[in-house]
Parts: C-alpha cells; structure tokens; sequence
C-alpha cells in the first residue's frame, strides 16, 4: 500500500466546467491519481489523490481544460469534422 | 476591444497570477479558450467572479513562464475574440465550401478537347505529323533495315520499360 | 442551390474575412486558409482584412482575393480544387504496407523503436504463409497504388521468405492491376552481391539508415560486428553505381538513408550533412526520435525535449540552404514535403503530417506473427505490452474488419484536427497532422493536450522557420525549386 499520496481537494464550478470534461479528465488521470467527484448544487467536488498532488492537481485541471474546450470546439465544428472523418472512412473502406 | 482589469494582477515572482475577465461582451468560450492556450506555462483554474465575469488563477510552471503570462492571455483572448465571430459568420459557407471540395470533380475548358488539351487544329496538325513520321518509319523498316547501334529510334519506355512516380514516406 | 445561398449569405456578411487562420510571427501576420492558400501581412494590413474594410483599390486586394481572404470575391472552384489536390489521400485507403519480416538484428541500436531481438529469436521471423496473407491483405486496399515496406529487425535475416515475398508480391499486381512499389529498410550488414541482384532485378528501392560521420553513426548504431558504419557506406555506394548504370531490364532506384537524430547529433549538424553530401546522397531526412515504444524507457539517456530539435533543425537547414547557394545538390525531406503543400498545394504522401493521420486509412503494419497495426508505432507500443492500436489479424480479419475497427474510428476521429481544439485555429493547419500514437504515449490520450504537446511545438518551429524563409526571394528560390517537377 503506497501512504505516500497526498489528497488535495479543488471545487469546479458546474457553469464553467462541464461533468463531462470533469469526467473524461478524471478518466484519463484514473493512472496517475485516485480522484472522486462528487456532484453538489452548482460545482463539482473533485478530490484528488496523488504523491505529488500539487503538481498533479494543476495539470488535472488543465485536462479538464482540454477536455472543456474540446467539447466546446465539437458543438461548432462537429459537422465539418464527421463530413472529413466519414470521407476518410469510407474511402478506405472502398464505399463512394 | 475591452482591456483585462489590471487591478486585478497579482504577481508575486512565479506565484499564482490572478485575472480578472468581464462576460458582458466576451463569451465563456473565448475565455475558456485563451486560458487553454496559455496552459503550456501555467496550470489554470477559473472560477465565477459575480454575474458577469470569471476569475482565472495561473500558476506558471516556472519564472521564466511567468513573465510574459498576462500579455501572452490577453493577447489569446483578443484573437480567440476575433476567431468566434469570423468563424460563426462562415460556418455554413465553410460547410458548402468542403463539401464542393470533396465533390469537386475536374471539367476541361470549353473549346479544348478533353483528353489532349490542344485546340482541334492543333490536333490536326499533330496528326498529320504523326501520319508522316509513322510513314517514313515504315519505309525505313520495310526492305532494307537502318542500322540503329545506339538506340536512337527507341522510345525510353522500349529501353528501360514504363516509368511511374516514385515517392518515399 | 447551396452555391446560390452561400452567394446570397456573402452579401449579407461580405463585410468580414472568409474563414481564415492566422498566426503573428514578428511584427507582422501570416494567414492561412483550408485551401493551403496564404500571406503576409503587416499589421495595419491584417487589421483592415479582418475587419473586412480593404479597399479594392489597395494593392493588396487584388493578391488577397486571388488567394481566397476577400469573402465577396472567392473562387469556389479554385479553392475547391486546391482543398481537394491537398487532400488526395481522403479518396483512397492505405497505400503503405509494412512488412516486420522478423524482429531478429545484429544491430543494438541505442534509440531502436522496433525493439530488436537478439539473433537467436528465429520465432519473430515471419513466416511464409504470414507475409503472403499480409500481401492479400494489402491487395484488398482500394488504393491503385500500393507501397509494400519490408522492415525488422533486420529483414535480410528472413532472406527465403523475403524472397518469395516479392515475387509473390509482383505476381499479385500483375494480376490487379494495382500500381506495386516495393521497398526495403535494411542494415546492410547481411547484403550480398547475389541479393543486391535479386532485389534491383526486382525493382525493389532501397532505403538504410545513416546517422553522420564514422564515430557518431557506430555510436548511434551499435554493432555485434564492430562497426555498422562500414557496411552502410559500401552499399550505398554500390546501389548509387548501379543507379548510374540503368540497364533496359529493370528500373534501378537511388539508395535513400534515414537520419535519426540522438541526443548525441545535437552538436554535429554540420558534420552529419557533410557526411549525406560526400555520399552523394542528395536527401536528408532529419527526423527526431519520438519516446514511442522501447525508446521511451531509454528517453532519459538518449532523449531531448522539443527546443533541442528545434535548434538542431534549424542549424541544420540553415547550413543546407548555404550549401544549395554553392551549388550543391541537397535537400531536407521533412522541408520537402511540407513545401510541396505549401508551395504547389500537393499531397506529398506524408502520413505523419495529414488530417486525418495515417494510421490505418494511410498505412498497415503486419508483425511476423501476422497481427496488423495502424501503424509502425502502433506495433512498436504493442511490443512493449500494449496491443491498443492492435487492429487485427491477417488469418481471422478481412479487410474491412480492419478497416473498419473501433481503434482505426478513434485514430482517424482523435487525429482529425477540425475537432483538436489547438489545431482548428492554428495558422498551419492546411499542412499538419497529430500522431494519435505520440500523444498517447507522452500524454497518456489519443488526443493528447497540444499546448503541452513537444511534437506541436516541434511541428510549429518548423512551419515558422519555412514561412519565414519563403519571405526571402533567394531562399524561396531553392526552396521552391526543391519540390519543383
């Protein structure tokens, strides 16, 4: 057992940061850190469990960032990225 | 083109920078974006600052990051403005564009034909030269036979077979 | 109809800029657009194209809307067809097929991403009945230019089977009609004259790895035999002679060689590119080692971070565009291929550098034991132990199993950057492409994290350093003439 890890606790405002940047970045750091959300009236409670858990706090939050933008670049673009991934796809897969 | 509150700048070495960014003619994208963008130097965090505003913490991973952080955002943050509404203006003719590029198919001018891209008299001319060197080969081929030891009269594709492109990755 | 509302929707807006993407390097402004078209602007200049108030008499307009940045005066059909000739390789499958024809080598190369096993491993050859499954596979591929790779390890280790692979190979195209080139990466260590024979008369091109002068190469490249050096120089000389000799039977082609950059090129750009240019080799690809695979449990010892490349990079085009003003025949590949966007709004086959990337609608890698990959890095991080970018096997999957697999999806989905928030709004978007497999391994996602990301900022310094050196009439002109044809 590694008692090492630190926790560290940081509130994510639910307006700013989506549940699903909160939870597609917890999933990418699920190898890195033990994280736990908890969802609460407008924020979400994020405690995050790691040996350096300053560092990995910090660029948990900017996972959620990337995450964040992510999603926001799909609702604008979403269109002209699936007609290129489609053309992709189907062409390699010899369809018209 | 509204100026981040500077008041709002706390700078203590390479500590946390606070930035204060009003909402009311800046949408949360934007803002969400021009942090992201910095994010290579510092790590980021946004919380509400009122109805209309966000305050953003950047802790710079290090001093040298620190320096240039205030002006590298704000310089984000008027770009990415800028960005929103060009691209929400074009969206659906971005959208056309693409899509006639992926239909696009060549069509040769008018008045040329298609394969050869000369004009019909250019093509005439053409042909009947080439009726005139096939006939002289003839002549030359039939009966007595020209002595060609270095190849002269071969085409390349004779000597050294079809060429095709050749590219590394 | 679509064309009507879009003209209709221009008079409405025709105010600001069409999509365009731009990026201020110095004091002035680079702009770009999808089409691959761009310019320089000064600042005064960008504000009043953004803002959609250049007047028509300014003597930029004229430029600007034959470029595509004046919204009420854009040519659909150029634009259309430049977008298209960019981006060719949408309307074909994967065209590169490479072969791991066994992992064995002599070699111990520091920085060997394929992870070699030693020569007793004779169970990673690939065995006759995998290459031919993985040839049919191949053939499947709707692209009517198919590329097959013979790599390793060391490929010549498995010369019986290599063998009857490319006459196989040969015999299949005839039969399809495809366009079939085939290739080999080799050591040379294990080149004999009767292979060489076998080889050319086969028409297969030939492509090794030299890292610079004697000492830094026999660094690089350990050998059981002592040095790797002398094997490497002998047969690259060798194929150059027989390149200068053709014959009628068979195309002979140039020789190629690869440079991987170690921490220990760092300081000898100079001597590395004198080495290429005493060989007559006129190609250099300078290409950085990536922490993929087995290279990144020694990226400590042999590494560099994206700044030292850069400066490397640059030093070494520098020195290679002197050496052109001399008059000496030299090209950097990586340059080569990112002008041939820029320049002639080409699709230069370049799988790392594309939207989406390569991996498996532009390349298939099958391992000896005929497991297929979307590509060489993928294999190489399945040989650590991670099969992810596993996409099939040449005895259970069709085609179209492969190429239709959820991992293929999400590497063309992850590698798209319309939806990378960083590379939608990058100003070299027309030219670039993200590495589903890099990201993954450095930053733990498919997608990875651009601002962070060392091959992004790698990528930048260099579209920066060719952009910069197109503004000079004189560099432009032996860029330019580098991808001239």
């Amino acid at each position: 057992m590694n008692t090492n890890k630190v926790a560290k606790e940081i509130f994510l405002d639910a307006g700013i940061y989506s549940g699903e940047a909160v939870k597609l970045a917890a999933f990418v750091f699920s190898d890195r850190a033990d994280i736990r959300i908890a969802p609460g009236k407008g924020v979400f409670t994020v405690s995050v469990s790691a040996e350096d858990a300053e560092h990995t706090v910090g660029e948990f939050l900017n996972e959620v960032l990337n995450q964040q933008c992510r999603i926001d670049l799909a609702k604008k673009n979403s269109k002209i990225a699936g007609i290129i991934v489609t053309k992709a796809l189907l062409s390699a897969a010899g369809e018209k | 083109m509204r100026r981040i509150k500077e008041r709002n700048l706390k700078k203590q070495g390479n500590r946390t920078i606070g930035i204060k960014v009003s909402l009311k003619d800046r949408s949360l994208d934007v803002v969400r974006y021009a942090a992201y963008a910095v994010s290579d130097a510092a790590y980021v965090f946004i919380k509400p600052a009122g109805k209309s505003a966000v305050a953003l913490e950047f802790a710079p991973k290090n001093s040298a990051a620190a320096k240039n952080l205030p002006r590298r955002f704000k310089e984000e943050l008027n770009d990415e403005q800028k960005r929103a509404a060009i691209f929400d203006s074009n969206r659906d003719l971005r959208e056309f564009m693409i899509l006639k590029a992926l239909a696009y198919e060549e069509i040769p001018p008018a008045g040329q034909q298609e394969d050869s891209g000369l004009t019909p008299e250019q093509e005439r001319e053409l042909d009947a030269l080439i009726a005139q060197v096939e006939s002289e080969i003839k002549k030359e081929s039939s009966g007595n036979k020209v002595k060609d030891p270095l190849g002269i009269t071969r085409t390349w594709e004779e000597k050294y077979g079809a060429k095709t492109g050749h590219k590394k990755k | 109809m679509a064309q009507k509302q879009a003209t209709k929707k221009n008079k409405k807006s025709q105010s600001l800029l069409p999509q365009a993407l731009w990026q201020k390097i110095g004091a002035n402004y680079l702009l770009t657009n999808d089409s691959g078209h761009y310019a320089w602007l000064k600042e005064k200049d960008f504000a009043l194209v953004t803002a959609g108030k250049m007047a028509e008499k300014d003597p930029l307009f004229a430029e600007l809307a034959a470029k595509g940045f004046i919204r009420n005066r854009l040519d659909f059909n150029d634009l259309a067809a430049k977008w298209k000739k960019k981006n060719a390789y949408l309307y074909y499958g994967p065209g590169l097929h490479i072969l791991v024809m066994t992992l064995r080598c002599g070699n111990k190369c520091l920085y060997c991403q394929s992870a070699a096993a030693g020569l007793g491993a004779k169970h990673t050859d690939m065995p006759l009945a995998v290459a031919r499954k993985s040839v049919d596979l191949a053939f499947n591929s709707p692209n009517p230019g198919i590329t097959i790779e013979f790599q390793g390890g060391e490929p010549l280790l498995n010369w019986e089977v290599l063998k009857s692979t490319v006459v196989y190979a040969r015999k299949k195209a005839r039969i399809s009609g495809k366009d079939l080139k085939l290739a080999l990466v080799s050591n040379f260590s294990l080149m004999t004259a009767e292979k060489a024979e076998f080889l050319l008369k086969h028409e297969v091109s030939l492509c090794t790895s030299l890292d610079g002068p004697k000492a830094l190469h026999d660094e690089n490249r350990v050998s059981s035999a002592g040095s790797s050096y002398e094997d490497t120089v002998k047969w690259i000389k060798f194929f150059q002679a027989r390149h200068d000799t053709q014959v009628p039977e068979y195309r002979v082609f140039k020789p190629s060689a690869l440079l991987t950059v170690s921490r220990y090129s760092l300081s000898s750009h100079k001597e590395i590119i004198d080495e290429y240019v005493g060989m007559g080799l006129e190609d250099i690809f300078i290409r950085p080692l990536a922490p993929i695979g087995y290279a990144r449990r020694l990226w400590g010892k042999i590494g560099y971070d994206a700044k030292d490349f850069s400066i490397f990079y640059l030093k070494s085009l520098d020195y290679i565009l002197k050496l052109n003003q001399r008059g000496v025949v030299i090209r950097e590949k990586m340059a080569s291929m990112m002008l041939d966007k820029i320049v002639n709004f080409r699709d230069p086959g370049y799988l790392d550098a594309r939207c989406p990337c390569g991996a498996a609608i532009g390349q298939l890698a099958y391992n000896y034991n005929g497991d297929i990959y979307t590509c060489d890095e993928g294999r190489m991080v399945g040989w650590e132990g991670n099969d992810l970018f596993r996409i099939g096997n040449v005895f259970t999957d069709s085609y179209k199993k492969v190429i239709t697999s959820a991992t293929t999806k999400v590497c063309v989905v992850s590698s798209n950057l319309e939806a990378q928030p960083v590379c939608a709004r990058c100003a070299y978007k027309p030219y670039c492409g993200v590495c589903p497999v890099y990201n993954y391994e450095t930053q733990g996602t498919l997608w990875g994290n651009m601002p962070a990301n060392d091959r992004c900022g790698l990528f930048k310094g260099i579209f920066k350093a060719l952009f910069t050196l197109l503004k000079n009439p004189e560099k432009a002109a032996i860029l330019k003439k580098w991808v001239a044809k």
